[in-house]
């Protein structure tokens, strides 16, 4: 495609305010007569509340009010699920719990809100927070996703009379009937372990009510800006659009910033509105860690029947989701693991069962990969078990069983979070292996390096998988592309933006379409009075769904132009083309019009416009794909194992990607060498410690290991292979979550392939002292 | 409280008189009693770097630092660094080689690597992850950064040379 | 977090027993203990106010002597709270009385600790406890030492250290384990929270100590 910006790596417009300090986040807003609010949170992970004496804390001077659930009377409600319970799935059962917006009666994890300390300063707020005595009788706490279903298991909600959360079963062709032709079954047990979003911003929330225009304004950090206010509107009993929702530059979401109902998007308009005065509340690191929502705690029981010659006949996958104290955002992180434990591979007869568990912990929610990880992890960690048994090279065993691009679209049988069945829209999987291994040199490794250096006594491995990300859902995205009578092209999207590049990336596509350049385009994503219908930025789909939004909203624009300067410049709409900011006639260059011209002439303000058109050059547009575009891909690694400290070096990074036609390849380089390192972390560095009563045991960045620049691989290799996707009419594919999804079963089976396949992993994450006692069972 | 103080901070050239208690923070001094928000917060303990100014020239973590501490001291800040117009080759070269995402760390990393890319003409990949190593990025898993260093300690010792 | 160990008292069983249920020398041997109140015969409390560096909060403390059997042995129940976080733990003591007239008390028990004190002190719990105990039993000795020479008519002066030698003391031992962590990024951050720890140890030495 001859495309002007289309592909091409234009540098983001949104970096130089970002480099100078200049970009608003949501803590550097400040208004006249601002509070602050701290939060008193609950130090028990499962308790009766008996008393909470907040006397003292109110004689702090400079402390406005302090307010417990009791305090918020009829307005205390328990939220609504932010998405809704699977009942597209036969005979799913789901147990329904909303997040308290502030706890009641009960806390069910460490961390639960108890208190808010509204004061003149957040030094004093979180004093006073300290001044509050709370009294409660602690009960057992349910940690362990297998304990919990026991019959003897303490109770996390009363009312329902067990711990189970949900529990659905999807079955593709019969799992029992392969397993009854099949050569052999492997059968092994996973565990992976949460880990957290970590985006370098906390949470952050403002809400400021004026009594004079009976209106709220919210300024925060939110991945779904328009649902926020439809349901801060909907509780204070306000209009939607006496709501505006303003997320400002967010630094880094990764998921969990696109949960609403919690305590402070629920309480503090509330309390803004109670005092008439502005309210902020910024999250701190040691909250984040308790109190905002981290994913990645399943138990899987997997059992793989093959051939001899390894083809597989059928996959069953009975696996346990911990989904914390309760599960506001339904099933989504399980039924993505559901969909993505094929992954790339023709599994004829397959069975997948959850058993999604309440515990005394934090609240999942998606974090990049959101599900997604785990699936690719039983999957590629099996059939290296399977590999071993049958003694196959591992890509073998995978090129055996890969899906061939003759095969797509390909319907899996299996519903997903978007509540569609999962269908495999396009790819070409046996090329990003092939790519993968040829630009790791695999032959050659595995023929000559390896043997070369274990005889220098060097523990080094190799190891591959193969990956697939479905992205891209729906509902729906939507944008207005407006061209002013200055000339400026305005675009307002509803989605919000966390550091994607979006205004760089949705002004290419407008750009292209209507001869300008970028930096002419001025995006708003995120902003409730610009642009208000839309759910939000998550599963990968800002370009996909929200830039095909914009796309459809521009060749409308276009479409528009060409009329309207058809008329002015009386030349026929074939004849005429856009650049420069102006439409000429293409034989006649003098003959021309502005933009900015046009768009004044399709705005008179005084004369008729013609019946049945509509005024000005604007369009607004919706796009919601009928089932997600899936991305695929393969990674290599290549690493080194210290014997003695098993401290892991990788050696070789490569990956190699398909998600379709790329808007920005600088961006969506970006985006999967930042996926590595959150998928790094997963694999052998991160970890979100609980003991066995419910405590966390890392609540800071001094515990919690982030990789660093120091633990990352020198180079990420990057390959790309390209499939376009046919469900939306730019070829887009999402891609925010494929660095992160194949890290851990790669690195996994490099790291017992450098120890020479004496150990099996089959938990994750690894690290240093886990390693070692593998290796010293 | 235990009182206030009166303290005079230079900050980007600037002398800044604020009454203050002893327990405040650089980085909310710099924040929110002088309204520069160019330097963000990130972990309130160290450890992430979000925060790092330029104490009296050298890289410094404000949010472990008293306001009080820096009576009569110089504070560099990235407001201090290099405008819009006119962007300081670090910033420079971290939009060409795409080395931030959300931006939200990115100002701890420039004034950390301030001193590095003058002091450095052909930093070796290890001195600059050496250099980068207490800063946590989430966004770009670090290697544009390596490179806009790269980048920007070119373009820095060659205008001098 | 379960606990468990032994300690040799150099005197006979029923003065060890005496000195551990007397809540005065106890308190003294417990630097940084405001006054341990006794509500009964088994029952006591305490409070203690901290302000150090961003560690501000009042912590309070509930002890329970149980299933006494004097002077072999005893359980104690421990439930302490602050904004600091909470300690809540159940600890059985046992006193043999051996042939040199010297006292082998061992005790094990579990204790579960909560909030701030647990989500980011948790990797120095283990050095901080240790600590505590070692200094705890050094003060409890020399205690015992005063004790028995009073009553043989000598007159020994018992000076229990003072909560700044105390705190510095532990530092020291934290310190020490400190050095050998590999993922050390940031020291600075070890100081408030290593103060923090030496609250758990406090309530810990008194759950271990009666």
């Amino acid at each position: 495609m001859d495309t002007r910006y289309i592909g091409k790596p234009i540098k983001r417009l949104e970096d130089p305010r970002l480099l100078t300090g200049q970009a608003l986040f949501t803590d550097d807003v400040h208004l006249d007569g601002l509070l602050h609010a701290a939060f008193l949170r609950s130090d028990y992970a499962h308790a009766r509340i008996k008393s909470i004496d907040v006397s003292e804390a109110l004689k702090r001077p400079g402390v406005i009010a302090v307010y417990t659930a009791e305090d918020f009377g009829d307005y205390w409600h328990v939220g609504p699920l932010q998405v809704p319970p699977p009942i597209a799935i036969p005979n799913a059962k789901f147990h329904a719990k909303g997040l308290p917006p502030i706890a009641r009666g009960k806390v069910r994890f460490s961390g639960e809100p108890l208190a808010v300390v509204v004061a003149e300063s957040r030094y004093i707020a979180e004093d006073a927070a300290g001044d509050i005595l709370v009294d409660v009788e602690p009960l057992d706490a349910v940690v362990d996703l297998e304990k919990a279903f026991e019959d003897t298991s303490v109770l996390i909600h009363e009312d329902i009379g067990t711990n189970m959360a949900a529990l659905v079963k999807q079955e593709k062709g019969s799992y029992a009937e392969a397993a009854a032709k099949a050569d052999f079954i492997i059968k092994r047990k996973f565990h992976i372990d949460r880990g957290s979003a970590g985006a370098m911003e906390n949470r952050a929330l403002i809400a400021s009510w004026e009594n004079r225009t009976q209106s709220m304004t919210i300024w925060t950090n939110n991945q779904a800006p328009i649902p926020l206010r439809n349901t801060i509107a909907s509780n204070l009993g306000l209009s939607d659009s006496q709501v505006h929702v303003i997320t400002a530059f967010t630094g880094g979401g990764f998921g969990p910033k696109i949960m609403t109902s919690q305590a402070d998007d629920v309480l503090l308009p509330w309390i803004s509105k109670k005092l008439n005065r502005p309210v902020k509340w910024i999250e701190d690191r040691r909250e984040n860690f308790l109190a905002t929502t981290s994913e990645r705690d399943q138990v899987h029981y997997c059992e793989l029947a093959l051939t001899r010659d390894g083809k597989i006949l059928g996959f069953s996958d009975v696996f346990y989701h911990n989904t914390g104290a309760y599960d506001p955002y339904g099933m989504t992180v399980p039924l993505n693991t559901m969909t993505h434990t094929m992954g790339s591979y023709i599994v004829p007869n397959f069975y997948t069962e959850v058993r999604m568990v309440f515990t005394n912990k934090m609240v999942v929610s998606p974090v990049r990969g959101a599900g997604r990880m785990y699936g690719n992890y039983v999957m590629e960690r099996m059939l290296d078990a399977a590999a071993r048994e049958l003694k196959l090279d591992v890509v073998e065993i995978r090129r055996k069983n890969l899906i061939q691009p003759e095969m797509l679209p390909l319907h899996t049988g299996i519903t997903g979070q978007d509540f569609v069945e999962n269908v495999i829209d396009s790819g070409n999987y046996p090329e990003t292996l092939r790519k993968a291994l040829e630009m790791i040199g695999y032959e050659k490794f595995v023929k000559e390096d390896q043997p070369k250096l274990r005889a220098q006594g060097k523990k080094v491995g190799i190891g591959i998988v193969t990956f697939v990300e479905g992205t891209g859902v729906g509902p729906y995205e939507g944008a207005k592309v407006t061209i002013e009578g200055s000339g400026k092209i305005n675009v307002a999207t509803g989605i919000s933006s966390q550091g994607q590049g979006h205004y760089t990336s949705f002004a290419q596509i407008v750009a292209e379409q209507l001869g300008v350049e970028p930096k002419d385009v001025r995006i708003t994503t995120g902003d409730t009075d610009q642009f208000d219908w839309g759910a939000g930025t998550f599963a990968s789909r800002g370009m996909t769904v929200a830039g095909t939004a914009i796309y459809l909203a521009s060749v409308n624009v276009r479409k528009k132009i060409l009329k309207t300067a058809s008329k002015a410049l009386n030349a026929p709409e074939e004849e005429l083309e856009i650049s420069g900011g102006e439409v000429r006639v293409a034989d006649i260059p003098t003959k021309s019009i502005k933009l900015g011209d046009l768009a004044n002439r399709a705005n008179p303000t005084r004369g008729v416009i013609e019946p049945g058109v509509e005024p000005g050059l604007e369009a607004t547009a919706y796009y919601g794909p009928p089932y997600g575009a899936t991305g695929q891909g393969s990674v290599a690694i290549i690493l080194e194992v210290d014997p003695e400290t098993f401290e892991v070096k990788i050696q070789r990074f490569v990956l190699v990607h398909d998600a379709g036609n790329i808007m920005n390849p600088m961006i969506v380089e970006g985006q999967i060498m930042g996926g590595v390192q959150m998928g790094l972390g997963n694999a052998f560095y991160e970890e979100i410690a609980y003991d066995e009563y419910g405590q966390l045991q890392n609540a800071s960045l001094m515990d919690y290991l982030i990789p660093s620049a120091t633990e990352m691989p020198p180079k990420i290799e990057l390959g790309h292979v390209v499939s376009p996707s046919p469900l939306n009419p730019l070829g887009l594919k999402g891609v925010g979550e494929a660095g992160a999804i194949p890290i851990p079963s790669c690195f996994h089976q490099a790291i017992e392939n450098a120890l020479e396949n004496k150990i099996e992993i089959t938990a994750s994450p690894m690290n240093p002292s886990r390693l070692f006692e593998l290796t010293h069972k | 409280m235990s009182g206030e103080y009166k303290i005079n901070v230079k900050v980007n050239g600037k002398n800044y008189e604020r009454m203050v208690e002893p327990r405040l923070l650089l980085s909310d001094f710099i924040r929110h009693e002088i309204g520069l928000t160019g330097t963000h917060v990130g972990c309130e303990h160290g450890v992430c770097g979000t925060c790092t100014v330029l104490f009296d020239g050298l890289p410094s973590r404000s949010c472990l630092i008293f306001a009080v501490q820096a009576h009569r001291h110089e504070v560099v800040t990235v407001e201090g660094l290099g405008s819009i117009e006119q962007l300081h080759p670090l910033q420079k070269a971290f939009q060409e080689k795409h080395a931030l995402q959300c931006g939200y760390c990115t100002p701890g990393f420039l004034m950390t690597l301030v001193p590095f890319v003058e002091k450095h003409s052909h930093p070796s990949d290890e001195e600059i992850r050496e250099a980068i190593g207490g800063n946590l990025c989430r966004c770009t898993g670090y290697e544009n950064i390596v490179e806009a260093v790269k980048l920007a300690s070119a373009m820095m010792h060659t205008s001098k040379e | 977090m379960k606990i468990e160990g032994e300690h040799t008292f150099n005197g006979p069983r029923n003065e060890v027993w005496e000195m551990i249920r007397d809540p005065e020398i106890l308190a003294s041997a417990l630097p940084g203990t405001q006054k341990l109140n006794k509500l009964s015969d088994t029952d006591y409390e305490g409070t203690m106010n901290v302000r150090v560096g961003p560690v501000s909060g009042s912590f309070s403390g509930k002890l329970v002597v149980s299933d006494e059997v004097p002077p072999q042995s005893c359980t104690l129940t421990v439930d302490g709270k602050g904004a600091p976080g909470f300690v809540r733990g159940v600890g059985h003591i046992k006193f043999e009385e051996q042939e040199t007239n010297t006292t082998y008390m061992t005790y094990e028990g579990e204790v579960t600790i909560g909030g701030t004190l647990a989500s980011v002190g948790q990797r120095m719990i283990d050095s901080v406890a240790k600590s505590m105990i070692r200094q705890g039993f050094e003060s409890m000795d020399k205690a015992l030492e005063a004790r028995l020479a009073n009553k043989s008519g000598q007159q020994v002066e018992y000076k229990p250290p003072t909560e700044t030698e105390f705190a510095a003391s532990v530092a020291k031992d934290v310190a020490k384990s400190w050095y050998q962590i590999a993922e050390v990024r940031m020291v600075m951050y070890v100081i408030p929270a290593a103060i923090l720890l030496a609250l758990i140890g406090y309530i810990l030495s008194q759950l271990l100590h009666r």
